[in-house]
């Protein structure tokens, strides 16, 4: 497998001291879909502005499908399709337009870009859209309009900056569709970035959650996952007795108190340990108020490794931002 | 490569497609030249004003005042070039345009010449206006295909100046009434301290110094002596080349400045 995205100590100091990103080193690998995870203000958006050469690192550099982004800016920006948060489509030119436009920024030869414009429309069934003015679009075609604006010139990588947000459950599922579409169909690598942890899970293929600055661990979703050591297995009995004769239970993980007449039960794998936690305590002749089986999800890897859940600080910048695309766009 | 061409025909698309910015534009000449023409005609103030110095030999203050308006309307509307840049940067377009491989002063550039382009047709509009209107502007000395050429690269480096110079200023700002509290500063102090209204002779002796030195006072000269003279004598040539050579001087280096900055300082 060819690596098409290298960074090597990539660093981006704002103002003298504050680190954004740290010594950053990821490798990507062609044709991938590879996630980027990490709390607001970990450093995701910068890394990714480095790599798309909108601003240039402190120290160190990345190379990107050939190309040095400090050296050869322009020919990175000529090999990439950049799909950002905000929408970019102009809201007085219709969606043909708009791709038109942009695919003359490329300088993809007219009959080639007609082309390109009509087998993209199709891509994301916006083709009865195509020639009414982007003002009228409701929030998920804008959506869509924009992920194949940045796939007008046959890009090898496209950077897709939080896909989803602010969409409802079922426009993103659709999003997700098209995605992987593109992804089969056009071989690209797509490198995204999501706030959405189970769009993560959903599409990338490896993930690195990052958090000040750094790549905390990398791997694929289910490594990730595996990386928790166990599944929980939580148990409400009807006494405190049983919680103690719970706790003597061989073979686990760990068992922990959680709350009155409750545990938490930590074991390998809760399919296989589940039948032996009820034949303990059918022979010890307890009784059960509840009982639930919780899998890691993405989230939970998350809350491991940055010691903070996702969701904490997501009154931030994003969500403003969210709010302002959500009133630009009819929904 | 350079992205000029697709961002300027952007720029025209959408002012052709909105209505109301397409056709108070057009009136708008119609509207100054009438108006201005009656409220400052200074004939008026002085019975006696009509053919002195006072209007360089104008047979009426409409024929006089021509180049002025011509000039302060160029003037106006190229002040507004940069709200458009600011209005990128808000709505989004401009993240779009800096990821892409086009050059940063290509989006600037695209600002001032579809500015440039839009101000033609108010020209076209102003001189046909000023023409029919009663006692409006006449030839008294014939209009030749070089007066034209004059009238026409004077208003186009006016608009050039200053849709280059409100430009730059916008490639930085965020707040679209930062730039419009900056042409409210400005616009009446260049009109007014320029000769665009009124002759060197009206003025107070420190306010021409002044409007000597304004670009304003450049186009409208050139204009109005053409307009007055009709063919010109070997020295009215020499003052016109003096007047449009300073705006093609002034106009160069805000060429030079505009490209420098534009790829320096243009943000998101």
């Amino acid at each position: 497998m060819t690596t098409i995205i290298e960074t090597r100590n990539l660093t981006k100091i704002y103002g003298g001291h504050t680190r954004a990103v740290a010594d950053l080193n990821l490798s990507i690998n062609e044709g991938e879909i590879y996630g980027l995870a990490g709390p607001n203000g970990a450093g995701k958006t910068t890394t990714i502005n480095m790599l798309i050469t909108r601003i240039a690192p402190t120290k160190g550099t990345a190379i990107v499908a050939g190309f040095d982004i400090v050296k050869k800016s322009l020919e990175v920006r000529r090999v990439i399709g950049v799909v950002p948060q905000d929408f970019t489509a102009d809201e007085d030119l219709t969606g043909r337009e708009n791709i038109m436009m942009v695919s003359q920024f490329y300088d993809v030869p007219r009959a080639k870009a007609r082309e390109n414009v009509e087998n993209l429309l199709k891509l994301v069934d916006l083709e009865d859209a195509a020639d009414r003015l982007v003002r009228t679009y409701s929030g998920g075609m804008r959506k869509r309009l924009e992920l194949i604006i940045g796939l007008v010139h046959d890009p090898r990588v496209l950077f897709l900056d939080e896909p989803t947000l602010g969409l409802d459950i079922q426009t993103r599922t659709q999003m997700w569709n098209y995605v992987r579409d593109i992804q089969k169909k056009l071989g690209v690598t797509i490198i995204l970035t999501s706030h959405y942890l189970e769009e993560i899970d959903a599409l990338a293929d490896r993930v690195s959650i990052i958090d000040h600055g750094k790549v905390l661990i990398t791997g694929t979703p289910a490594e990730l996952k595996g990386s928790l050591k166990g599944d929980i297995i939580n148990l409400t009995l009807s006494d405190q007795k049983g919680v103690d004769i719970m706790k003597t239970m061989p073979d686990v993980i760990e068992v922990a108190d959680a709350g009155p007449n409750a545990v938490r039960i930590k074991v390998a794998n809760a399919d296989e340990a589940l039948p032996r936690v009820i034949n303990y305590i059918s022979s010890h002749e307890l009784s059960t108020v509840k009982l639930t089986v919780e899998k890691p999800s993405l989230d939970e890897v998350f809350l491991e490794y940055t010691g903070r859940s996702i969701r904490d600080d997501e009154g931030g910048a994003d969500a403003r931002k969210m709010a302002m695309n959500l009133r630009r766009a009819r929904t | 490569m350079s992205g000029l061409w697709p961002l300027t025909v952007r720029e025209l698309k959408k002012w052709i497609r909105n209505p109301t910015f397409f056709f108070t534009g057009l009136i708008q000449p119609i509207f100054w030249i009438a108006l201005f023409g009656s409220a400052f005609d200074i004939t008026k103030f002085f019975p006696s004003a009509s053919g002195s110095p006072l209007l360089s030999g104008a047979p009426n203050y409409i024929t006089y005042i021509v180049g002025g308006v011509l000039t302060t309307m160029g003037l106006f509307t190229a002040m507004f070039a940069g709200t458009q840049i600011i209005f990128d940067r808000r709505l989004g377009p401009m993240g779009r345009f800096l990821s892409s491989p086009i050059r940063r002063s290509s989006i600037v550039f695209s600002k001032i010449i579809s500015s440039v382009i839009r101000i033609m047709p108010q020209v076209v509009i102003l001189v046909i206006a000023a023409y029919l209107i009663p006692n409006g502007l006449k030839f008294v000395h014939g209009f030749t295909v070089l007066d034209v050429l004059v009238l026409a690269t004077a208003i186009i480096l006016v608009a050039f100046i200053f849709s280059s110079i409100f430009s730059v200023i916008a490639t930085r700002m965020t707040n679209m009434q930062s730039i419009f509290g900056i042409v409210n500063l400005v616009n009446l102090p260049l009109m007014f301290v320029s000769f665009a209204m009124f002759s060197k002779e009206m003025m107070a002796n420190w306010l021409a110094d002044i409007a000597q030195y304004n670009p304003v006072s450049w186009s409208a000269e050139s204009i109005r002596m053409v307009i007055i003279n009709g063919n010109l004598t070997a020295s009215q040539w020499m003052q016109v080349g003096r007047w449009l050579g300073a705006l093609a001087a002034l106009a160069a280096g805000l060429l030079l400045l505009t490209a420098y900055l534009a790829e320096k300082e243009i943000r998101d």
